[in-house]
This record gives C-alpha cells, sequence and structure tokens, in this order.
C-alpha cells in the first residue's frame, strides 16, 4: 500500500512536470509570428485610410545632438545641400555601393524580410542584401569583445508581445540621419505587432557622450505575403568620389 | 502660407531624397529635360542601376552615343520592368533629365518603346523633375 501510494506521487510528480513543460513548450511557441516580407508603411506607396491609422507618432525630428556634434551634423547637413544646390553632390558611403548599417537599415528603402529561428531572428534588407542577425535569450558582449560593423553585435528577448533587442558596435563611419555618434552607442528596438500585419519598430538611440538625451524613432511596416526580396548585388557601380569628395559618374567613351 | 508649405515639402524632400536611391540625383538637371530618340546598343541589367545606352542619329547622319541611367533593378522589377523589357536594337524614345557636368547622360524619366508602350522607370520624386516635353 505505501508502494503504491509513492508510485502514486512519482507518477503524479512525473505528469506534473509533463504538463509544465508542456505549457511552457507552449508559451514558448506563443511568440508572435513576425516572420515575412514588411514594407515600410507611408514610404513610397500612398496609405489607405486604414493603414494611416497605424503610423507611429510623428515623432524624433532633429537629433537631439549636444552642441558640438551638432556642429558638426550641421556643418555637414549644410554642405551637402549646397552640393547639391550646385548640382555637384557630396559622396557618401553609398555612393561607394556601401551598406547603410544600423539603425539606417530598419528605415527600410527597399522592403525588409524578418525570419524567425530557434534562438535567432534575422532581419534581410534587400538593399546592399543587407544582413543582422539578433541571438535570443543570451547576455549582450562585453563591448570591447565586439569588433566595430555595420551591423553590431545584437541580442534579444521577447517581452509579452514586445522583441526587445539590444546592438552595440556600430561602427563610427556607419551614419543615421548624418548625426555622428561615439563608439559607445546603444540602439534598443522595441518591436510589437500593432495589428496582425502592421509591425512597429521603436528605435532608441542612447549615446550620452553625443546626445543630450536618448533619441527614439519609429518606424512601422506592412507585412507583404505576396511579396519575395529579390536579390541585390552591385555589379556595376559607375558612380565614384572624386578627389574633393564629389559624386561623380563614369560615361563610357563613345564607341567607334 | 502656401509658400511655407512648398518651404517645408521641399526641405523635406531633400532631406529624404538621398534614403529613396543609392546616390544623391542632384547631379541631373531637374529644370529641363530632353528627349533621346536613338537605337539601343545595350540594355545593362545591373544594379545599383540599369543602363540603357543609346545611339542617336543626327540630321546629319552623325551618331552620338549617350548613356541613359534607370533606377536600380529592384524598383524597376516593382515597376513591372523584365531584363528583357528593352533590348539592342529597339528604336526608342527616351526622356532624361540631363546631367549637369555636361557629359553625354542622363537619368531616365521615361521611354517609348517601338509599339509606343510608355515604360514608367519609377524615379523617386519623378514630379520634381521639369519635363521640357510637357
Amino acid at each position: 500500500m505505501k508502494n503504491s501510494l509513492q508510485l502514486a506521487g512519482v507518477l503524479a510528480v512525473v505528469l506534473l512536470v509533463q504538463v509544465a513543460v508542456r505549457v511552457g513548450a507552449q508559451q514558448g511557441d506563443r511568440v508572435p509570428d513576425i516572420t515575412g516580407s514588411w514594407e515600410r508603411l507611408g514610404f513610397g506607396a500612398r496609405l489607405t485610410d486604414a493603414q494611416r491609422q497605424f503610423l507611429p507618432p510623428a515623432g524624433g525630428g532633429q537629433p537631439p545632438l549636444k552642441p558640438e556634434p551638432r556642429k558638426e551634423w550641421q556643418a555637414r547637413v549644410q554642405a551637402a545641400r549646397e552640393a547639391d544646390a550646385k548640382g555637384q553632390p557630396l559622396a557618401t558611403n553609398a555612393t561607394a555601393c556601401l551598406p547603410e548599417g544600423m539603425p539606417a537599415m530598419m528605415g527600410a528603402t527597399f522592403p525588409i524580410e524578418i525570419l524567425q529561428s530557434k534562438g535567432q531572428v534575422t532581419i534581410i534588407e534587400e538593399a546592399y542584401t543587407q544582413v543582422r542577425r539578433i541571438l535570443l535569450d543570451r547576455p549582450q558582449k562585453a563591448l570591447a569583445d565586439v569588433e566595430p560593423g555595420f551591423y553590431g553585435s545584437s541580442v534579444g528577448r521577447w517581452e509579452g508581445d514586445t522583441l526587445v533587442v539590444n546592438t552595440i558596435g556600430v561602427k563610427e563611419s556607419v551614419r543615421f540621419q548624418n548625426a555622428p555618434h561615439s563608439p559607445d552607442m546603444k540602439i534598443t528596438e522595441r518591436m510589437h505587432l500593432v495589428a496582425p500585419d502592421i509591425l512597429w519598430n521603436e528605435i532608441t538611440i542612447d549615446d550620452p557622450a553625443t546626445l543630450e538625451k536618448p533619441w527614439t524613432v519609429t518606424y512601422a511596416y506592412r507585412r507583404n505575403p505576396a511579396y519575395t526580396l529579390l536579390e541585390y548585388v552591385c555589379e556595376d557601380n559607375r558612380e565614384y568620389a572624386d578627389d574633393q569628395g564629389r559624386q561623380k559618374i563614369r560615361i563610357p567613351a563613345p564607341q567607334k | 502660407m502656401r509658400k511655407l508649405f512648398a518651404f517645408v515639402f521641399l526641405s523635406f524632400a531633400l532631406l529624404v531624397t538621398p534614403a529613396f536611391a543609392h546616390h544623391s540625383f542632384a547631379m541631373f538637371d531637374h529644370t529641363r529635360s530632353v528627349t533621346l530618340k536613338g537605337t539601343v546598343a545595350k540594355f545593362q541589367w545591373t544594379n545599383p542601376h540599369a543602363y540603357i545606352e543609346l545611339d542617336v542619329a543626327a540630321a546629319d547622319g552623325k551618331v552620338s552615343h549617350f548613356t541613359i541611367e534607370c533606377t536600380s533593378i529592384n524598383m524597376l522589377q516593382r515597376s513591372g520592368w523584365r531584363s528583357t523589357s528593352i533590348k539592342a536594337g529597339d528604336k526608342v524614345s527616351a526622356v532624361v533629365a540631363p546631367l549637369l557636368d555636361g557629359q553625354p547622360g542622363g537619368l531616365l524619366l521615361e521611354v517609348t518603346m517601338p509599339d509606343g508602350k510608355v515604360l514608367d522607370p519609377g524615379v523617386p520624386g519623378a514630379q520634381g523633375y521639369k519635363r521640357s516635353d510637357k
């Protein structure tokens, strides 16, 4: 009798554990499905009234830069504007077909694709075939262990229905809206579905060395299941920077 | 007030334009267009831009060569273009915003095919280019 009671107790514990594991697994499975092709809402295509309600609040405006970096930023923006007015635009990273990097690529100039796999969320931007990998549920590396790059090191976790992503290690030459930043810049993204096929990404840039306060920009995307990302390879870039830093185009010599 | 709106719109357009494309389009003349009638020597389907190499014959028979930059092949495809949309030998009429530096080239704003079909390359902010043919 005592043995059967013990057996029943063990069985009950095993059952409970199994139930707990199953519930846990179900909860794990229940993270929002954000996989698919997404297009920036209100970018290029005209908005429908139904879509307009999902536009994030207009925010950001000018980057909240500290006085010194602000001077540099203003000079750069002004120089670009004057060069454009003269018809001699300044070369940028894009002139050399360099990718935009973080967080500019999340502006989705061309459509983006989000892929959810075990322990990872991968985001691909069609232009320049930009790829970033967000590793889930693991600590961020120390900055000293991250080599500076275009996309940096990204880790993320689901907080309820929100994917919270932390990114560090973005190269100083990679600029967002022309704003300078320090090697210590930290980007926090909060991605969540505001409707089944509308995703918001609230991007906050923390960089006390250059910013007066955190700078937040929010993008909205529309899922487009009908679209498959196209390849993008800079196969023949005829634009180049001349020795004055101006963007030029190479026109082939007339054919004889 | 309308002027203010125009200013705000223009400032916004200038700010966002670089994000639309792989480079600034300020090297093309936004104040006039030229219409080039000629024979396609080559339609190059590449990124960051596609190109139409066009031979244009003057009245005296002298042929000049023009390089016409199109948008990216990704934008062209989303506008319905294919790599076979234009072929060498096609006689086309191309409306372009000419290069400001005087080189024989420009940005494609519109091209009329031999069958009269008009192809729109989907230039970002196309309404910002003054068309001399309209």
